[in-house]
């Protein structure tokens, strides 16, 4: 496949990228690794006019400690020098394994921290080429009103596969969205929107610049399913944190991703544990109540069904060694 | 849209190349440079078949990453791997264990050993598998070319004690 022609702009810095997206914003994409976009470019699933290259900008690629202590790293910054850092694996060992799932080496380093937040969600009947797609009608992601995966469906349910998105989520992470006259601070619960096609909260007039991570004393676990570990999009991926003891912890926080849009916050499961703490039948229960807590589950690379029972033990198994942790 | 001119170093020679934007390094590596040891396989980063090492000697898909992104910097294709007329320990490696079927995924795999040996000439069965889970043989399989990766570990390792 080809990519389809475009205009390249390399941003010199952060205020020129954001001029450039004030100027350009619908009519344009932009880029720092480009191993999520140029993909969905030769599918024709993004066409934009501008192609704006952040590879420039070294604004993007710092990382610092905050003066309320938090730990900034730079959107821009790609995969592989981010697993090689150790204020990262000492301090967030989450964020480490997580950054280490993300795909192959070849594509860690070429991506980025922010690119893999914003990840396009993902379908098994759009995310083909232009040929295979054309053999059916179009869908939510394309130019009708229909879903191929869920017939009933009012949105979009394409699959958000950030592997980094859960394990920041249970650290309490923020971002901060940039435009050219201004930028804010989202936590990233806030971050998703449960629909694939809009699936963030960014407008096209902006720009991811930075993470934020508190300092944590919490204890983590991250899990990633998929079909060739070291390379696929997963099948399901879940974080955990707990903050205190196992038999009474003073807070618990659960994320579920690659089974929907958006990044799911398990939030009766948390509740179970808070309550009960993480004996061997709270967890069981955390489990069943994360699977109930799925609704519709698209088949994307499994069949529904076996992607349910999937995720139960996926949680199951790693609440289980999350709470060997501590022992 | 007007081509713009880039200047590549590939294995060490550069290259003043007119290339259109939305050309891959691939598209120009194969196309505009006729170096057609690096192959096009999935073009999605899937396969690894395109592999080529960047400036600090990385990994990359050639396939997911845009020629004019290269403008100044330098990569190492499998054609700069031989050293003069001798085969680099990786290719005599991978002779000797027959870690070759087809011959299609052999350049991406080798690229790939490279990234890794070029840095650690120990690297551990995991370092190994991590490194090579990116590049895929069609054919059959990783065992003969794990084994070739680690006669190649240890050919290197002789070199440096001297």
């Amino acid at each position: 496949m080809h990519l389809p022609r475009f205009e390249y702009i390399r941003a010199k810095n952060l205020a020129d990228g954001l001029a450039l997206l004030a100027e350009h914003g619908a009519d344009a994409k932009v880029m720092s690794g480009g191993s999520d976009l140029l993909i969905n470019m030769k599918f024709r699933l993004d066409t934009p006019k501008v192609l704006i290259s952040l590879n420039g900008v070294e604004e993007l690629q710092t990382i610092s400690v905050r003066a309320d202590g938090r730990l900034q790293i730079g959107a821009g910054c790609r995969l592989t020098e981010l697993v090689a850092n150790p204020i990262i694996s000492e301090r967030f060992p989450i964020l480490h394994d997580a950054m280490f799932s993300v795909g192959s080496r070849h594509i860690r380093n070429i991506a980025t921290l922010g690119g893999n937040l914003c990840l396009e969600t993902r379908c098994w009947y759009t995310n083909q080429s232009e040929n295979w797609r054309m053999t059916r009608e179009g869908c939510f992601k394309t130019d009708l009103e229909a879903c191929h995966v869920i017939k009933t469906a009012n949105r979009c349910h394409a699959i958000n596969s950030s592997d980094t998105a859960p394990a920041l989520m249970v650290l309490d992470a923020s971002v901060i969205v940039a435009r050219h006259d201004g930028q804010r601070e989202v936590a990233l619960i806030d971050f998703y929107h449960d629909d694939g096609v809009d699936h963030t909260v960014i407008k096209p007039d902006e720009l991811l610049t930075a993470v934020l991570i508190p300092g944590s004393s919490r204890r983590t676990i991250f899990a990633k399913l998929a079909q060739r570990v070291g390379l696929d999009f997963a099948v399901g991926t879940f974080a955990a944190s707990v903050s205190g003891s196992n038999d009474a912890p003073d807070s618990v926080c659960l994320v579920l991703n690659s089974v929907s849009a958006a990044p799911k916050v398990l939030a009766e499961s948390e509740k179970i544990l808070t309550e009960s703490g993480l004996s061997d039948e709270a967890i069981e229960a955390a489990a069943i109540a994360a699977r109930k807590a799925l609704g519709e589950v698209t088949n994307l690379f499994t069949p529904s069904g076996f992607k349910r029972r999937l995720v139960k033990t996926l949680i199951r198994d790693a609440l289980h060694e999350l709470r060997e942790q501590a022992s | 849209m007007s081509k713009q001119i880039i200047t590549l170093t590939v294995n060490g020679h550069p290259h003043e190349i007119a290339i259109e934007t939305h050309h891959t390094l691939l598209d120009v590596l194969r196309n505009e440079l006729g170096m057609t040891g690096t192959k096009r396989g999935c073009t999605a980063g899937s396969c690894g078949v395109c592999t080529v090492n960047g400036d600090a000697g990385e990994a990359i898909c050639s396939c997911l990453s845009l020629a004019i992104e290269w403008d100044g910097r330098s990569v190492t294709t499998i054609e700069g791997v031989q050293e003069g007329s001798e085969l680099h320990p990786i290719q005599a490696a991978f002779l000797e264990y027959g870690a070759v079927q087809c011959g299609f995924c052999t350049p991406g795999l080798i690229m790939t050993t490279k990234s890794l040996l070029d840095f650690n000439t120990s690297p551990s069965e995991e370092e190994i598998n991590e490194t090579l889970a990116g590049a895929i043989c069609r054919c059959t399989g990783h065992i003969k070319v794990k084994k070739a990766v680690r006669k190649a570990a240890e050919m290197l390792r002789e070199r440096e004690a001297g």
